[in-house]
């Protein structure tokens, strides 16, 4: 649970939580919801666990905090959005998974039982 | 009703997160929990619980994960802090165990400090005013004007300030139906002297507390609450105008949110001066009146001052206060009490309140039982985990032969108790919080709400975490005391076949017995409450209450003489007479069980020479014929009053059983005998009785019947601007004419003001102390019991699971199913015994505490105790049935294969 690192893989929450990101700049709750429908309920992602991914990706220099836009309901809370190095960090997961895909066999998901 | 919302919980939970986090993230993280929360809430209440607990420990998990593996600079000894990430990991190995324990600590510290924060918010909270530690109050009982009007000319002497109040329910309706309010009359230094100032608007003065109004003519502020929910939280609600009890008054102010006058429990909604009251119509004595006890004084001692030396210099002028203050028209004898009658002073910084006489004993007492039934918990979790730690026993001497200390892990067992306890006490809270607002509903009637400040304080929450530490304590000492039987040695050793499990009177036995005797005493408590609440129920009242309505009637409004009155109030009573469905109808100034009361000193018969004046005390009455009848009480001699009975012919007087017995003799012979009283102003007159009826509770269903007399209604000088009419509904239910009874009134004078209510309502508000007591002391009682019997079955199943070779053994040689069942149950009934023993000498001594409160029967009850005795038997037969039979039908080949 220490450092963040670009080149270990990514847990899901956190895949999840820059992508939800890299759409733009949301305050905490938005980026929970989206979570939630990205990933169709499959990444459990409660306020508590939630705020503690967020603390270590700010921590990691990842994601930053912005201002709200004018006008919004300040009890939402602060506003984030994603660094270079987060978008550097997506990237690299995105490749990781593009490599991992790739090696799989063409056929292998429908051969799966032989 | 104020929505339900996690608010003041959530400040709690967050609380368990390091301060710099909070700081950065509180606002986001509050939003996404009351939306989550919102979301729960729609979901239905299982997912509200399960989002509640999952939050209690999330935000305990979480909270000390931020605070141990910091990334600031604070650390917690990392000592402590593996031990608590160990809990935590062990615990979400057993989900289920966890959340059995955590739900019920949450109930069983939720009903502890729902109840603690009750007694809290009405004995131990202070006013929400400036300095309330320096506030006094003169004891003794009320206080009349001219009196208030002396200290108030002297009170810079003797106080920093003071001021005097009478809390009033005011009637807003001019006429018509009445519409109360909670209110009070003050003084124009109550602000002051409180430190209280408006939140829009102005307070008022001692320049607006003048009798008959000051410059701005009579004025009046209104709490925050009021001003949201009558006046719409408009800002033009200043210089609005507000009728209270027929007075004029313009609101120049609205107090601050949270300030609900000086009394505790009873919401001050609208506060209006001392001098204003004296345009009551029909009150104009109220100011000036020597006998008129009605106002409360309250100071504020000066900042070095003490209470004795505030009481020093109120006794300096007393004598001078006194002598202002005389009350015309009492006999010299009491005077001569009057004049050197000392004054106290008593401490007054948690205000008034009504509450604390009636409800303090059996709030207490009902929490001694929530504390009790916490125990039994405690000891069904102990049980739970002891289980647990057996099952965990090779784990434990791996890490043993590993190396581990004992006391380490004694350490990590008892964390795990920390973090459930800890878990369970932040869902108490919320618990709480729900619990002791449906609490304060029970405690409100229709005629007096209560309100209360509830939100947790300081007090509230150590008590909580003194709870919660006591109850890990509690449960989590018998686990890791168990750590000392395990030997490194059991986990080289494969697992051994044992054939008669462990015989030994073990702690998990214990426990048991100690859970058997709490809720032994909790189960006879419990019926104890429940009886009495039966036995008032169904006392002998004299009187038929079903389907009698009761319309106060006011016609203060009306400006008419006396004699004038009775006839509005007769024709009244004929339209009451005449609405379809009601069989009967009459007039009396007070109903029974009421608030109001009359008593009279009787002049000395021959049977009562040479007692003391208090024991030739009667009740009295006025009511108009007919009035028997339309109760349902019976003529047992004599006539009725009737037509004749006025003003112009000879006073005449009704008496029931009793007043017959103790003043006249037998009651068939007191018929023409003559009763001297004065039962208006200081003449004594002679009543001759024409009839005697049959004894009926006045004041009180617990103080039984009392004497009692009845004079007809015609007959008095000074006819009563209020009076009730008392409606019989033919078929028994009164409710369905309450449309049709406010229509005639309105009909039969458009001035006149009246309320509306069943009889049986107010019997029923009567006993409300009674019946809370009762429903809580019934239901912890029930909830013991099937705690005990959840512990008791637990105990057998375990045995039967220990003993399953002895079982296949015994059965295989021959032991036929009977002899099972006896003996699982047996040894389950030795240890019943043993507990109900116990019980017996606890309950024996705990009840003696409930005396004051129970009716109708003696604490120590032997039915009561045989009763309970009996239903614990069956609760532990039926606990133990399952168990036993399942080893009666066991299979002896295959539990010795097993084995």
């Amino acid at each position: 649970m220490s450092e963040m690192d670009i080149s270990d893989p990514l847990k899901p929450a956190v895949l999840h939580i820059l992508l939800a990101l890299a759409e733009g700049e949301r305050h905490g709750y938005a980026i929970m919801q989206a979570v939630r429908e990205q990933s169709r309920g499959g990444v459990p992602l409660r306020t508590g666990s939630f705020y503690r991914h967020l603390s270590q990706l700010l921590e990691a220099g990842w994601v930053g905090e912005v201002k709200a836009p004018a006008g919004d309901d300040p009890r939402r809370g602060a506003y984030y959005r994603l660094t270079p190095r987060g978008r550097t960090a997506l990237q690299a997961e995105r490749a990781r998974l593009v490599a991992l895909l790739d090696a799989f066999p063409r056929r292998s998901a429908r051969r799966s039982h032989s | 009703m104020r929505r339900a919302s996690p608010g003041r919980w959530l400040d709690v939970a967050l609380r368990c997160y390091p301060r710099a986090y909070r700081v950065r993230f509180e606002p986001g993280m509050r939003n996404a929990l009351e939306r989550d929360w919102a979301r729960a809430r729609h979901a239905g209440p299982a997912a509200l619980v399960a989002f509640c607990v999952v939050t209690a420990i999330d935000a305990l998990r979480f909270g000390l994960a931020e605070r141990c593996h910091p990334r600031g600079g604070f650390s917690m000894s990392s000592f402590l802090a593996v031990d608590v990430r160990d809990a935590l990991r062990s615990l979400r190995a057993s989900p289920v165990v966890t959340l059995v324990a955590v739900v019920s600590l949450a109930f069983g510290i939720g009903a502890n400090t729902a109840l603690f924060s009750l007694l809290d918010s009405i004995v131990l909270k202070p006013l929400p005013v400036r300095h309330p530690s320096r506030l006094v109050v003169v004891d003794g009982g009320s206080w009349t004007n001219p009196i208030w009007e002396q200290i108030r000319e002297r009170r810079h002497d003797i106080f920093e300030d003071a001021f005097a109040w009478s809390g009033e329910r005011f009637n807003l309706a001019t006429h018509g139906e009445t519409d109360y309010v909670d209110g009070a009359w003050a003084s124009g230094s109550i602000f002051d002297t409180l430190g209280i100032g408006a939140a829009f608007g102005r307070t008022y003065t001692a320049a607006d507390d003048v009798h008959g109004g000051g410059p701005d003519g009579a004025v009046a502020v209104v709490s925050y609450g009021f001003w949201q929910r009558r006046l719409g939280g408009a800002a033009d609600a200043i210089g609005r105008h507000l009728t209270l009890n027929g007075v004029d008054v313009a609101v120049v102010g609205v107090m601050p949110r949270g300030f609900f006058g000086p009394d505790v429990g009873r919401s001050a909604d609208i506060i209006a001066p001392i001098g204003a009251a004296e345009l009551m119509p029909g009150r104009q004595a109220l100011l000036d009146g020597r006998s008129t006890w009605w106002l409360e004084i309250m100071g504020r001692l000066k900042p070095a001052q003490t209470i004795e030396q505030a009481a020093a210099r109120l006794n300096a002028v007393r004598p001078s206060i006194r002598e202002a203050t005389l009350p015309q028209n009492w006999p010299p004898k009491e005077l001569a009490n009057y004049l050197p009658e000392p004054l106290k002073l008593v401490p007054g910084a948690n205000g008034q309140s009504d509450l604390r006489r009636s409800y303090v004993k059996p709030l207490q007492i009902v929490l001694g039982l929530v504390a009790a039934v916490l125990a039994i918990a405690c000891a069904n979790l102990a049980n739970l985990l002891l289980a647990r730690a057996a099952a965990r026993r090779s784990e434990l001497s791996v890490r043993l032969a590993l190396g581990a200390s004992r006391f380490r892990l004694a350490k990590q067992l008892l964390a795990e108790a920390a973090m459930l306890a800890a878990a369970g006490a932040l869902l108490g809270l919320l618990v709480a919080q729900w619990g002791s607002a449906l609490l304060v509903r029970q405690l409100a009637t229709s005629s007096q709400g209560v309100t209360l400040d509830l939100s947790p304080d300081w007090r509230v929450l150590l008590f909580t975490v003194a709870v919660a530490m006591l109850t890990a304590i509690v449960f989590g000492t018998a686990p890791a005391l168990g750590v000392g039987g395990v030997s490194a040695n059991d986990a080289i050793r494969a697992q051994t076949r044992t054939v008669t499990g462990d015989r030994r009177f073990s702690l998990r036995n214990a426990l048991v017995a100690v859970q058997v005797a709490l809720s032994l005493a909790l189960v006879v408590g419990g019926l104890l409450f429940v009886r009495t609440l039966t036995a008032l129920a169904s006392a002998s009242l004299g009187f038929t209450p079903q389907g009698l309505i009761a319309i106060d009637l006011s016609a203060r409004a009306n400006a008419l003489e006396p004699p004038a009155r009775l006839q509005l109030f007769e024709r009244a009573r004929q339209a009451v007479a005449d609405v379809p469905g009601v069989s009967q109808a009459a007039l009396s100034v007070l109903t029974p069980v009421g608030s109001m009361r009359w008593n009279t000193v009787v002049a000395p018969t021959p049977l009562t020479t040479g007692l003391t004046d208090r024991k030739r005390l009667s009740w009295v009455n006025l009511v108009s014929p007919g009035w028997f009848g339309t109760l349902g009480m019976r003529l047992m001699a004599g006539r009725d009053f009737d037509g004749h009975d006025t003003a112009g012919t000879p006073a005449v007087m009704i008496v029931n059983e009793s007043f017959a017995r103790r003043f006249l003799g037998e009651p068939a012979a007191a018929i023409g005998r003559e009763v001297r009283t004065s039962l208006e102003g200081p003449d004594v007159l002679t009543y001759r009785v024409v009839g005697i009826v049959n004894d009926a509770v006045y004041t009180d269903v617990r103080k039984g019947f009392e004497p009692t007399v009845f004079v007809p209604l015609a007959q008095v000088h000074q006819m009563p601007a209020e009076i009730v009419v008392t409606a019989r509904a033919a078929g028994g239910d009164g409710e369905r004419l309450t449309r049709a009874l406010a229509a005639a009134m309105t009909r039969t004078d458009a001035q006149v003001s009246f309320t509306i209510h069943p009889l049986a309502e107010q019997l029923r508000s009567a006993v409300r102390q009674e019946r809370l007591t009762a429903i809580l002391a019934g239901f912890f009682g029930v909830m013991a019991l099937l705690l005990a019997a959840v512990g008791l079955y637990g105990l057998a199943s375990h045995a039967v699971a220990q003993r399953r070779a002895e079982i296949g053994i015994r059965m295989a040689l021959g032991a036929d199913p009977q002899r099972v069942v006896r003996l699982v149950l047996g040894r389950l009934l030795v240890l019943l015994s043993i507990g109900l023993a116990l019980g017996v000498v606890l309950s024996w001594w705990t009840v003696a505490l409930f005396e004051q409160l129970l009716f109708g029967l003696r604490p120590r009850d032997p039915m009561t105790f045989s009763t309970g005795c009996g239903v614990l038997v069956l609760a532990a037969l039926a606990a133990g049935w399952l168990p036993a039979r399942r080893a009666a039908r066991m299979d002896p080949v295959r539990a010795l294969r097993e084995a």
